[in-house]
């Protein structure tokens, strides 16, 4: 799986790389205007992260070119800014998702794969791990064939595990990917700790193979 | 006191008095100048009555046997008529004629007449009675006169000083109504009084200067907030990828969570701050919007806290309420008071959302306030040791009912009350 970074802060793009690589995809960078066209019309790209303030132009024109030129690319929008109009724009020139700096890691790596899921061939959008079928189109989950009824909270973190197996999740992260991004996570940190339990309780009795943790209180881990 | 009246009050307190202490001294001179005539007249009928009695024998005697109205005439010892003093008296005398005593000037006075070489006292007197009318007529003229002038004095000082004055006034009311936020410059009166211009041109400057700052300092919080995002954001994601390294001990991975804690609430309050100014700064697209649909959602989307808090939450739909608004404003706007009340209240408690035509009002259970209950609207308020929130949130509701002027207030009342009031 190859990712472009189209980003123009050398810290975040390190950043980006070392946690991509991690979870096993070829990261290549472009710091800049010009170096992002470049990359972006030369070479393929399974998703592009693409800052919208670059030096030498905007991000937004990149993508408005790409669109034009028809060059296929899942494209995550990551900005500093928070402004509607961008968000519009950007997803009008066929971006795929935006996310707004600062974003917790494991988010960004949510959303890359959901766009990626929703890219593939077949469109059914299942994920299978152990004995669960996630189906995110229908936001259905099944332990061996049959159907485990979780509330729409619990579909959301669950799929948040999901997507990000074998990782740290602090309760913020998980509170913020449930509840969006305006939402005081220090309200609702008991209520996830909650959710949390009824959610593994639910997987427990239904028989289902994995097991989400709590790992010293500081957050959860969903091992494969 | 307003200061039309505070003038007028000064002035004519100040004129009324000298106006008085003038009239009453002009009015005493007048009868001194009145009565000093009236003793000429009677010091002259003395010197003629006196040629007389030494010209013409037995005018005396006459004058004594035929007793005439002004004239009394007493023959007294030569001792008496030299240590007779000369006097003029007001006083009153009986008229047979008019069967009553009256008011009369007497010259009482003593003499020796040449021609019979006897001493008489001679007391000759003149009613006063024209005078005293002549002295009426005085007071009445001075009495109207103080009058009229004090109230031309009364109204015509109320009417310069209030027309002269309302440059001062429309500043006065302009600057009630200025909003340093709408950067619009108050319309000035011209005028011809200096101090007035001068006034203006000040008071105009500095507005200048102030909303010059206050866009200064707007633009500095977005921009700061804004630079803040992408440090913020490096922070928070190394200390994401280092929770995930396997060779950390527990104590270093909760020292890591400490920070990571801390940089979240950084985060929040640096988004917080930004939607603020962006709220302030910046145009957002209206459409018309149901509010009683935003608030539906809202509370859908916050169902499960709700029920996790064993809050018994009711809507009340008396009224439909469209507004035109900016649909993602109205959604902050609603979370944020919503959160506001589950946030805040007591576990088991009861939330009303409650709409009627024109207003919205959501009521919560909640511990009581400490103090005062005004600057729950402002920035960085939130209730003592409390860390549930950064005390952001109701400041956005208030800059959003403020943007699109809505009346908002808090009060309590067994329950936290707040209402919004839509026009």
């Amino acid at each position: 799986m190859k990712i472009l970074v189209i980003e123009d802060e050398p810290e975040m793009v390190k950043t980006i790389e070392s946690f991509l690589s991690n979870e096993k995809f070829i990261v290549e960078k472009a710091t800049n205007y010009d170096s992002g066209i470049e990359k972006v019309f030369l070479y393929e790209y399974d998703c592009i992260l693409l800052d919208i303030s670059l030096p030498g132009g905007s991000g937004l024109k990149i993508l408005e070119k790409m669109k034009k030129a028809g060059v296929a690319g899942n494209v995550i929008i990551i900005s500093a800014k928070d402004s509607i109009e961008d968000k519009i724009t950007g997803l009008d020139f066929g971006a795929d998702d935006y996310l707004t700096k600062p974003f917790h890691l494991a988010e960004l790596h949510a959303r890359i794969k959901a766009v990626m899921r929703r890219k593939q061939l077949d469109g059914k959008e299942i994920l299978h791990f152990g004995n669960l079928s996630l189906d995110f189109k229908n936001r259905l989950v099944f332990v061996d064939e049959e159907e485990l009824k979780l509330t729409r909270k619990e579909f959301d973190m669950l799929s948040f595990f999901a997507a990000n197996t074998n990782r740290l999740i602090t309760k913020e992260a998980l509170a913020e990917h449930v509840w969006g991004d305006n939402t005081d996570a220090a309200d609702n940190l008991d209520f996830v700790y909650s959710q949390m339990k009824n959610l593994r309780k639910k997987l427990k009795d239904s028989g289902a193979d994995i097991v989400i943790e709590n790992v010293y209180g500081i957050g959860y881990k969903l091992d494969k | 006191m307003k200061l039309v009246n505070h003038l007028v009050l000064r002035l004519s307190t100040t004129f009324i008095v000298v106006l008085f202490v003038w009239s009453v001294a002009y009015f005493f001179l007048q009868m001194n100048e009145i009565y000093d005539g009236i003793d000429e007249g009677l010091n002259n009928l003395k010197q003629e009555f006196i040629i007389k009695a030494n010209t013409t024998e037995g005018f005396v005697a006459d004058m004594v046997k035929y007793n005439p109205l002004n004239i009394i005439v007493e023959e007294i010892s030569a001792e008496d008529a030299r240590a007779f003093q000369e006097t003029y008296s007001a006083t009153t005398v009986y008229f047979p004629s008019e069967l009553e005593k009256e008011e009369v000037r007497m010259l009482t006075t003593a003499f020796r007449c040449e021609s019979d070489k006897k001493y008489y006292r001679l007391k000759i007197f003149t009613s006063t009675v024209e005078s005293d009318d002549l002295v009426k007529n005085i007071l009445y003229m001075l009495a109207g006169l103080w009058i009229v002038l004090a109230l031309a004095l009364v109204f015509l000082a109320k009417k310069i000083i209030f027309k002269s004055s309302k440059p001062f006034r429309k500043l006065l009311a302009a600057l009630t109504d200025f909003q340093m936020d709408k950067s619009k410059m108050i319309s000035f009166e011209p005028t011809s009084i200096d101090e007035y211009r001068e006034l203006n041109k000040v008071v105009e400057k500095f507005l200048q200067e102030n909303m010059q700052a206050f866009v200064n300092q707007k633009n500095f919080i977005e921009n700061m907030s804004h630079e803040l995002q992408t440090p913020l954001a490096i922070a928070l994601n190394k200390m994401e990828l280092m929770l995930n390294d396997k060779t950390l001990n527990r104590r270093q991975l909760e020292e890591i969570n400490t920070t990571l804690q801390i940089l979240n609430r950084m985060k929040k309050l640096n988004s917080g701050l930004l939607l603020l100014a962006k709220i302030k700064n910046k145009q957002f697209e209206d459409n018309e919007l149901n509010l009683n649909t935003v608030f539906d959602e809202t509370v859908n989307n916050f169902e499960h806290l709700i029920e996790y808090r064993k809050i018994k939450l009711q809507t009340v739909n008396n009224a439909q309420i469209t507004v035109r608004m900016n649909v993602d404003l109205a959604y902050v706007m609603a979370s944020n008071l919503l959160k506001n009340a589950i946030s805040y209240n007591v576990q088991g408690g009861e939330i009303s959302i409650v709409f009627n035509p024109g207003s919205i009002t959501i009521a919560n259970d909640g511990e009581p306030p400490e103090n005062s209950n005004r600057q729950i609207f402002d920035r960085y308020f939130s209730a003592a040791d409390d860390n549930r929130s950064f005390g952001l949130g109701l400041s956005i509701v208030k800059s959003i009912a403020d943007r699109y002027r809505f009346d908002i207030s808090y009060r309590y009342d067994s329950k936290h009350i707040i209402t919004l009031i839509i026009l």
